[in-house]
């Protein structure tokens, strides 16, 4: 940076949510953390951004020309499949195996019910043009496609006006030149159409993820490229000098050039980042097993953090679409603080799935809802609407709640209070269902866990599904609602790549692993270059691996010089699989089918300002407030901004602060850190 | 706890115990059976071993409705840590065939039981006569592997090693066996964890009156939704295929009797008890899960919200007379009964169908063939046993859609192998797998495709099994002016010269370059097919899904250039036959029911009651095989009189009515 920024250094998190853009601000030089909410403008997407810089220049003196790095996170691509607006594309691929996509992998959700269905594909069938050609599994090639055959398909895709093609064909997971021939007979005839190969956007084993992941590629990919071209001129028209970077789904960042055409590997952006930032956050204050809990208006999302590490898999969802690139683990339950409640024929009370979203919102926030949500549970409760909310962009109504929650009470012959609690603890029960299986499906005992809630609603309810769920610990950061936008200012860059290989672990499959290992570190070495990183790097490799005869691989990490070892790759995989499925088996043939490479540019990890450690005193309330819990009581109410290190006090209580408020039951011990993070422990 | 305003949390508790345990099952099984099929359950029950909570994921869908009750009072003297298991199908009739292995363990509060959790697993093989137990022609239970009545697998804690030893000895994968039992009681565990936990959030009276609740509140859903039906009495058969070697059909009859909020469902007039293993052990219980499977199915499409458990079967009484395919007694063999259960199912949407017309489904395609290839693979030396995608589907056209392509309804669990995953452990090359064309049902909502996938193998006496075909002679039928759908079909080598119709067999032996085709049944149409909108049926004929003959035929709609030519389409339109009757079965089965009519059926069942139940099965054999030229009733009168006349043995009814006083 040029001397006019000698006192400044500027690095800023942007994260963007279904109702606001979250905006983490650090200046390096002084260790200063800003934080900041500004409404989202969906008719413009992007433009809530130079409003965000504005009122940052404005409140904390940052100027733009000193910003050496910007990080986004956007649910631009995730919007674009869940409202269904992406391009127009069409499917090229194998003869007699059209229907791939629309099969999928058979099983469906719902199976109880003789109307379950699967949603329409995103290419559909008129779009699917089969083309006769065929791969072996070995990668030799019976019949090669023509470029006739190619290209009376990309006539008649002209035909129905596609923006677009995506190509897949079977075990292209091999060998890519099938699909790279065809590629180009595509742009030789239609040079106007973007193209996208299987084995380019993600060379996997299994036809169907495969393709689906390209297909979800080439669907957002013209949205995306378009709003991240006008980031980056938007940017650079305020006279930011830096290239923005985007956080992705696996939980590291790219540049956002890159994003343009790799825009599958940003649809989890925002939720990834959500989770590195957590496990930040939570390094920092020593916690190593970590449940995070990140509750917005319509689903709240739980990850685990495993010995201080974000856990990652290959198979997550985009609404009804499987995405099949390594992403960072995160659940989903779609009960979040506008979930409405309800009563049933038979009388019983029933939160969800239905919401009231962002638009209407909760009762209580005024803009015309009217049924009784969580969010006006806990309002009515006293839990909310005590003090100024999302700097000052949102009044709380209680009256409008508790007449929201009155609609249910009557008919019941409860009171209002009693039937907010209700509601509350029935939405904690459905959360509690979910996370039970998490913990269930990763085989850890919840209870040696922390809980770290986050985002707007997760400390209002984090504690009480601590409780239900047995976890004696909760960890309340300091700035709830901006952990995305801080993930990814703490985030590094991060490049997955792999080559499938499907051979039995013995010393004959040495060559081919050593020769994959050797041009999956080129490749990762080219993108680190490509991405502008100049820093250090690091490359971590792991091999997806199985016993012959199952059918899910798991992924083991592996020593480059392993590679050589087979007796030492099998001893690596016995042990994991060991620690996953509680069994090994020491004579069991073991295939190796994907190796796999991540390329890490190491970012300089901020230093933020904390205090240094004060003695424990216990701190002072505010006021009093009358909450609902276990019958009406008056309960002490802290200012956040109030709460420093060393302080402490009991629950119940209630702490507020400008993005959310953090409810404390009964029983808990609370103290603040010196980071100015709240831990509440609850005695067993 | 029974407060309606907690239930909720209750039933969330529970269903994350059953939950649990499914994950905790699904993670340490060994088998592909317990880990890809998902061919087991789970549940958490109360005192009396009824269940009340299952996994809504993970799993099949047969058993939320099992009570093991009866198996557990097999047992004296529970102590903690105690688990018992059976396999035997007639033995306290929890479990149905020897495949699936129950196990149960009880759940201690201070010294008394509160709880049990239990489940069941496939094993992929209990011994006996062929590999993997499981055959057709298999006619008695002796033949289908090692038997265990209800007792103790582990007592305090300790697995009794003399039964390992003993399963060990007489089954051909003992290792997975002994793997999948271990994860299931290690699942077991966790469902007693959780229950613990329950106990002490709930307490022990809130937990037993909250289950109790759960109960309560799952059987008025049921009741709720009966009283929405309208009184009456509600009739349908419907057939296997073949129920033998032998190849003559089974039939199986329903009366469906709505009562205000309970319900009887009469099997009266099902076939005998079968000389081959498609019986349906359900020991005469007038709630058993089994007979009940359909039941699950069509009171959750009525309510969603419905909670699965034993309460859903009390409004409900079936009555399967003893010595009938759907209640033999032993030894009869069961190893194949998921065959019937499918047609037990499509049986029981069937009466709903008239029950509530404008709320149901057509039949769904209801064959959920398992395809499985046995070869050598000349790249590795060795022998393989591979199974190869499922080949099911096609959901009946429903109120307001069409039906699930491919899959749907009631096998809407099954999940496929990716091709590529395949064709490189298993010496075998797709030709094809997708839809085909025209099986759907033609409706104003059209049944869902069938699945149609071939491959061609490489080694010589290659042997394909396609376990539970079927709907290869008779439709999956149309309702409300629908049509039938195509029919399954299995073809070596299509389109060729030598190409062979195997009619309804379910094995097949390939050699080196011989190409296997395999077709499920589509789904049936739903409502008038001419009512569909002419836009869907040129969508259709765009996306390879209905040919442009059968469109002007089955639709009349008329296509020029692929665009709708409305005027010739409004003529041909006009000019169409509505088909008249609830339902739509085409012509192979009304051929069939010219000479097997309800008449004839009745009379050959009142033959066949009034038999001993060891003549049963041949008599009918017997019968119908002097069908030839001969019609109804009197045609079955005539033909069982030859019968006795060839075999002066069969004992005469007065002789036997006399003989029983």
């Amino acid at each position: 940076m040029d001397g006019i920024c000698a006192p400044a250094d500027w690095k800023v998190g942007v994260d963007i949510g279904g109702t606001f853009m979250d905006f983490c601000a650090l200046d390096t030089t002084s260790g200063r953390i800003a934080s900041l909410k500004v409404l989202t403008t969906p008719d413009d997407p992007g433009a809530e951004l130079l409003t965000g810089l504005d009122l940052l220049t404005e409140r904390e003196g940052l100027d733009p020309a000193c910003v050496t790095r910007f990080v986004h996170g956007t649910t631009v691509g995730i919007n674009t499949i869940l409202q269904r607006k992406g391009a127009k594309l069409a499917l090229v691929t194998n003869e007699g195996f059209e229907d791939v996509i629309e099969l999928a992998r058979l099983a469906m959700p719902d199976m109880y019910s003789l109307f379950c269905h699967r949603a329409e594909p995103l290419v559909p069938r008129d779009r699917i043009f089969g083309v006769p050609a065929r791969l072996r599994a070995d990668g030799s090639e019976p019949l090669a496609p023509t470029p006739e055959a190619v290209r009376e398909a990309v006539v008649q895709a002209r035909g129905v006006g596609v923006e677009g093609i995506v190509v897949s064909f079977l075990h292209s997971w091999r060998n890519g030149a099938q699909e790279t021939a065809v590629k180009a007979m595509i742009e030789a005839e239609a040079p106007d159409l973007f193209v996208f190969t299987s084995s380019e956007v993600w060379p996997v084993i299994r036809e169907y993820e495969r393709s689906s992941t390209t297909i979800l590629n080439g669907y957002v990919h013209p949205r995306v490229a378009g709003y991240l071209e006008a980031l980056e001129n938007r940017l650079a028209g305020r006279g930011v000098p830096t290239k923005a970077l985007l956080t992705k789904s696996n939980g590291g960042l790219m540049s956002a050039f890159e994003g343009r055409r790799d825009c599958v590997s940003m649809l989890l952006s925002g939720t990834a980042s959500g989770v590195i930032g957590a496990a930040w956050l939570a390094r920092q204050a020593g916690a190593s097993q970590v449940l995070t809990l990140d509750i917005g208006g319509t689903s709240a999302d739980f990850a685990l953090i495993v010995d201080g590490e974000v856990q990652y898999g290959a198979d997550e969802r985009i609404g009804d679409f499987p995405l099949y690139i390594p992403s960072v683990s995160v659940s989903s339950i779609a009960i979040g603080g506008g979930s409405i409640a309800s009563v049933d024929g038979h009388g019983v009370l029933r939160v969800g799935p239905e919401s009231a979203g962002s638009t209407p919102g909760p009762a209580c926030y005024g803009r015309g809802g009217t049924e009784p949500t969580v969010t006006d549970a806990m309002a009515v409760c006293g839990w909310l609407g005590q003090a100024e909310m999302a700097y000052g962009q949102l009044q709380i109504d209680r009256d409008l709640a508790r007449a929201a929650v009155a609609s249910l009470a009557e008919p019941m012959g409860r009171s209002v209070e009693e039937t907010a609690e209700a509601i509350l603890n029935i939405a904690v029960s459905e959360m509690f269902v979910e996370v039970e299986k998490l913990g269930s499906r990763a085989g850890v005992d919840l209870r040696d866990f922390t809980l770290m809630p986050f985002g707007g609603g997760g400390p209002m309810m984090g504690a009480f599904l601590a409780r239900e769920l047995g976890m004696s610990r909760v960890l309340a950061p300091r700035r709830p609602g901006v952990v995305s936008a801080l993930g990814g200012l703490v985030a590094d860059m991060r490049g997955d790549f792999l080559q499938t290989v499907f051979a039995g672990l013995d010393d004959s499959a040495v060559p081919q692993l050593r020769a994959a290992f050797d041009a999956l570190r080129r490749e990762g070495q080219a993108w680190l270059v490509a991405q502008g990183h100049d820093g250090a790097a690091q490359i971590r490799l792991s091999a997806d691996m199985r016993y012959a005869g199952q059918s899910y691989e798991i992924e083991t990490p592996l020593e480059p010089d392993w590679l050589s070892d087979p007796a030492r790759m099998a001893a690596a995989f016995h042990g994991t699989h060991r620690q996953i499925y509680d069994f090994e088996d020491q004579n069991g043939a073991i295939e190796i089918v994907n190796l796999r490479l991540s390329a890490i540019g190491l970012t300089p990890k901020p230093d933020m300002a904390q205090e240094s450690a004060v003695e424990a005193a216990p701190a002072v309330p505010a006021r009093q407030v009358r909450v609902h819990l276990n019958g009406t009581r008056d309960i002490p109410l802290f200012e956040r901004a109030n709460l420093v290190p060393g302080a402490a006090f009991h629950g119940p209580a209630v702490v507020c602060q400008e993005d959310t408020t953090l409810a404390v039951p009964d029983g808990a011990a609370a103290h603040v850190d010196r980071h100015l993070n709240i831990h509440l422990e609850f005695a067993e | 706890m029974s407060d309606k305003m907690t239930l909720q949390v209750l039933a969330n508790h529970a269903r994350a115990a059953a939950e649990n345990m499914a994950y905790t099952l699904h993670r340490t099984a060994h088998s592909a059976f317990v880990k890809e099929t998902q061919d087991f359950t789970v549940m958490v029950m109360d005192r009396l071993g009824d269940t009340f909570a299952v996994p809504m994921e993970l799993g099949a869908t047969w058993y939320p409705g099992l009570t093991y009750g009866r198996a557990i009072e097999m047992i004296d003297d529970y102590c903690p840590g105690d688990v018992a298991f059976t396999n035997d199908p007639y033995s306290g009739h929890v479990a149905t065939h020897a495949p699936d292995t129950h196990l149960w363990k009880p759940v201690f509060h201070e010294g008394e039981v509160v709880a049990w959790t239990g489940g069941h697993i496939h094993n992929t093989d209990m011994g006996g006569a062929v590999p993997a137990s499981l055959s057709r022609s298999l006619t008695e239970i002796h033949q289908e592997g090692l038997r265990f009545p209800p007792m103790k697998l582990v007592n305090e804690g300790v697995f009794d090693a003399q039964i390992l030893r003993i399963m060990e000895t007489n089954v051909r994968k003992p290792n997975l066996n002994i793997g999948d039992i271990k994860a299931l009681v290690g699942a077991l565990n966790t469902g007693e964890r959780k229950v613990q936990a329950m106990l002490a959030r709930f307490g022990r009276d809130g937990f037993l009156s909250g289950v109790a609740a759960l109960k309560d509140q799952a059987e008025a859903q049921a009741r709720e939704i009966l009283r929405a039906i309208p009184d009456g009495e509600y009739s349908f058969a419907d057939y296997a295929d073949e129920d033998s070697d032998f190849a003559n059909p089974c039939r199986l009859n329903l009366t469906l009797r709505i009562r205000g909020d309970s319900a009887e469902l009469d099997f009266t007039g099902s076939d005998p008890q079968l000389g081959s293993s498609l019986n349906v052990p359900s020991g005469g219980d007038p709630r058993h899960t089994i007979l009940m499977v359909g039941v699950y199915y069509v009171l959750y499409t009525l309510n969603p919200q419905l909670l699965l458990n034993t309460g859903i079967t009390r409004p409900f009484t079936c009555i399967a007379p003893e010595g009938t395919v759907l209640n033999p007694v032993a030894p009869a063999a069961v190893g194949m009964r998921s065959l019937t259960c499918a047609r037990l199912r499509s049986v029981i949407f069937g009466a709903f169908s008239q029950a509530v017309p404008e709320r149901m489904p057509a039949a769904p395609a209801g064959n959920n063939c398992i395809v499985n290839v046995m070869t050598h693979d000349e790249r590795s030396g060795q022998k393989i046993i591979a199974a190869v995608n499922p080949v099911v589907g096609g959901g009946g056209g429903m109120p307001d859609r069409d039906g699930t392509n491919g899959s749907g309804a009631d096998a809407a669990y099954l999940r496929n192998t990716p091709i590529e995953i395949t064709e490189t452990e298993v010496p075998v090359e797709f030709v094809k797998y997708g839809l085909a064309r025209d099986t759907g049902g033609a409706g104003r909502w059209r049944g869902g495709l069938a699945t149609e996938m071939a491959f061609r193998v490489f080694a010589p006496d290659t042997r394909i099994t396609a376990r539970n075909r079927d709907r290869s002679r008779f439709r999956p039928w149309g309702v409300l002016g629908g049509r039938a759908a195509g029919l399954a079909e299995m073809v070596i080598n299509p389109g060729t010269p030598d190409a062979r119709q195997m009619g309804s067999a379910d094995t097949a032996i390939l050699q080196p370059g011989d190409v296997l085709s395999l077709r499920s049944a589509g789904g049936g149409g739903r409502g008038n097919p001419m009512e569909r909108e002419a836009w869907r049926v040129a969508l259709d004929v765009r996306r390879g899904q209905v040919s442009e003959e059968a469109a002007r035929a089955e639709y009349g709609v008329v296509l020029k250039a692929g665009e709708v030519d409305e005027a010739a389409t409004a003529k041909l339109r006009a000019e169409a036959r509505v088909h008249e009757g609830h339902f739509h079965y085409g012509p192979e089965r009304d051929t069939f029911e010219a000479q097997w009519s309800e008449a004839a059926y009745t009379r050959l069942t009142d033959i066949l009651t009034a038999l001993p139940v060891q003549w049963r099965f041949f008599v009918k054999t017997e019968i119908f095989r002097r069908m030839e030229g001969r019609v109804g009733a009197e045609g079955v009168s005539a033909a069982f009189d030859e019968t006795c006349a060839r075999f002066p043995d069969i004992p005469q009814p007065q002789a036997t009515a006399e003989a029983a006083e």
